[in-house]
């Protein structure tokens, strides 16, 4: 049984607490954010005890893994705090808000010999998996050009961190990092990247950027994230190679769609799809973690991987900012 | 109509043939065979030189030649005294643009460029919408235009000027610019060729800024394999401060599955968009009026094609401004 302290009681660390109240290897056994009523919410959900102090909780109960789901100029501070107390760290990506800050928390992790596992949780959507699989085995033959789309509207939490690009790194950071981490982790590392974007524009409640990437390998990729769309949430990817074609449209899949006339709040007529499996891409990511730390195992995704996805971000962020093509 | 090298030559005839105040008054074709068989099924006459076919009583005519010829037919129709509609891409240089659109000038004569997906209802529609500011002010475009590789000359680069991004760039570049009221001032392009992995290039994502601070993309690539169900695409997102709207120009399909032919297609039933080009051009010389698709559109296009070729062979953003000089 490992036991878990959460850092953040905000929509991922929600999410999170609930993927382990299902897992038969692991429980919540502490939750700590600096707002103390969101705090003792999710805590009492899963009768776990309460903290407003990270320090405190360290020396305060008794656990194996720290998960880290703060916004992300703090994860490095709870990655230092849990490595230097000896806890496995599952942080949410993307991993860090810099490189230097990427580096020092590999570089801690390793010499506490604790695992860090950063939450890149793409890798365990089934289309993505799949899709990943039917390219591995020459599906499509050899991949020529690949475009992701994920796009919906501006989020806001904390203090409307989100909308502060010195702390979320916008769209471009925050949100096709997860793009950034399938596309590296499908087709290798990036040669160049070029990216047009809202990040620096002063907008309010609106960014958007179109970012072009050349692999080594030579396929040309195309990813498009948007904090600007109304509609819904859009997933979509395609990837066109010299054998075929996979195209995906998550307002295809959508086996279950509920309209109502009016009356929900929000609801007001429209539409909502659902895309439900089973079994939740968030638990499948995070019992994998924790399967990894009872086997002794190195978790899917590395902490190198993870900085490579974060340089890629970065990247495209100085593209932006410059108007050249940047080396990731 | 002056050659048929291009395929969309033999859906203008058709065009012509169903308009009642055109008539179709020969073809003439440096590929005799070609020619004498477009004659035959477009019901008209056949002419050996194209010099025989602008001595006619004629008062307009289509070029559809090869790309690289545009200019050389396009010039000599102009000095017969002959209205132009140009196949797109207008030209495969920007020298060849300009003298086109020079000389047409100089003899008095329209030069239209082919840009049949301004005549989609649904782009229209969506112009509109964005004239009227329904999605406030325009952030960003995002356009593709997707296709399988026609083969034959278009894929000799002396002929066509190049591949898939020469074929392929200026149907969404003009759609963008229409629809913004904008011009493309710097264009990054990544090009490759992993697709057929040939000489010429197949697939292309460019990066384009407008002057009025509006971004976007278009993938211009034969990125569809053989067995895709139709022959490709025409799509363009455009982001809004106020909503987004999002253009599928071929949409109006139905899927069918046949056992005869033992595959799946999309049966495209929406508007026949060629027809509405060809009226506008016919409409233009009947009536002088001005040609509703310029030779400057035409040219302002194919530049930012110019100019992604460029971009990808110095792995550097060009400006337009540069081919200019």
């Amino acid at each position: 049984m490992r036991r878990v302290a959460i850092v953040g009681a905000g929509g991922m660390g929600t999410a999170h607490a609930d993927c382990y109240s299902g897992m038969q290897n692991a429980k919540v056994v502490a939750v700590m954010d600096i707002r103390p009523d969101a705090a003792a919410a999710l805590a009492a959900q899963h009768d776990a005890r309460v903290f407003s102090s990270a320090e405190e909780m360290m020396t305060g109960v008794d656990f194996d893994v720290l998960d880290i789901c703060t916004p992300t100029p703090w994860h490095l501070d709870y990655i230092k705090m849990g490595a230097a107390a000896g806890k496995h760290i599952c942080c949410e990506k993307p991993f860090a808000r810099t490189l230097d800050e990427c580096r020092e928390a590999i570089k801690t992790c390793d010499k506490a010999r604790v695992t860090i596992f950063v939450a890149h949780v793409l890798r365990w959507f089934p289309e993505f998996r799949r899709a990943k699989e039917l390219i591995d085995a020459g599906a499509v033959g050899s991949p020529a050009i690949v475009r992701t789309t994920r796009a919906g509207g501006f989020p806001h939490a904390w203090n409307d961190w989100f909308a502060n690009v010195e702390w979320s790194g916008g769209v471009v950071l925050d949100m096709i990092i997860h793009d950034f981490d399938w596309l590296l982790w499908t087709f290798g590392p990036a040669e160049r990247v070029f990216a047009r974007g809202l990040a620096y524009s002063g907008l309010e409640d609106k960014d958007y950027a179109l970012v072009t990437i050349r692999f080594k390998n030579g396929v040309i990729g195309h990813v498009e994230g948007s904090w600007a769309t109304p509609g819904g949430f859009r997933v979509c990817f395609e990837v066109a190679g010299d054998k075929g074609l996979i195209n995906f449209d998550s307002f295809d899949a959508a086996p279950m769609v509920l309209s109502r006339w009016a009356g929900e709040a929000g609801a007001q007529g429209v539409a909502v799809p659902s895309s439900p499996t089973a079994v939740s891409p968030y638990f499948l990511e995070l019992q994998h973690f924790i399967d990894c730390l009872e086997a002794g195992h190195k978790p899917d995704v590395t902490p190198q991987e993870a900085m490579a996805a974060v340089a890629l971000s970065l990247a495209a962020l100085e593209s932006i900012r410059t108007g050249a093509p940047v080396r990731p | 109509m002056m050659s048929f090298a291009h395929m969309h030559a033999t859906s203008y005839a058709a065009c012509v043939n169903q308009i009642p105040e055109a008539v179709l008054v020969g073809i003439a074709d440096d590929n005799k065979e070609r020619g004498q068989d477009m004659a035959k099924r477009f019901n008209t006459r056949f002419f050996e030189t194209y010099e025989d076919l602008l001595r006619q009583d004629i008062q307009a005519v289509i070029v559809c030649s090869e790309n690289t010829r545009h200019r050389e037919l396009t010039v000599m129709a102009a000095q017969a005294g002959k209205h132009v509609m140009c196949e797109k891409p207008l030209a495969a240089t920007i020298k060849d643009g300009r003298a086109m659109i020079a000389e047409c000038r100089k003899h008095g004569v329209k030069l239209q460029t082919a840009f049949p997906c301004r005549y989609s209802p649904a782009m229209v529609q969506a112009r509109q919408a964005v004239m009227a500011g329904r999605i406030g002010k325009i952030l960003a475009v995002k356009g593709t235009n997707r296709g399988q590789c026609p083969g034959g000359w278009f894929t000799d680069t002396s002929l066509s000027g190049g591949g898939a991004v020469m074929d392929h760039t200026v149907h969404v570049v003009d759609l963008m610019r229409w629809t913004t009221g904008a011009e493309v001032t710097e264009v990054h392009a990544e090009i490759s060729n992993l697709m057929l992995h040939e000489n010429f290039d197949d697939t292309g994502i460019l990066s384009l800024q407008f002057d009025n601070g509006v971004f976007g993309t278009l993938d211009a690539s034969w990125s569809r394999p053989s067995s895709f169900p139709f022959w490709g695409d025409v799509t363009m997102a455009i982001i809004g401060t106020d909503g987004a709207i999002w253009l599928d120009l071929f949409a109006q399909k139905m899927d069918l599955y046949s056992d005869r032919t033992m595959r799946s297609s999309w049966d495209y039933w929406g508007d026949h968009i060629d027809l509405g080009l060809v009226m506008a051009f016919v409409n233009s010389v009947a009536h002088d009026l001005p040609v509703e698709v310029t030779g400057e559109d035409g040219l302002a296009a194919a530049g930012v094609a110019l100019a992604a070729y460029e971009s990808a062979q110095k792995a550097r953003p060009v400006r337009l401004e540069e081919l200019r000089s």
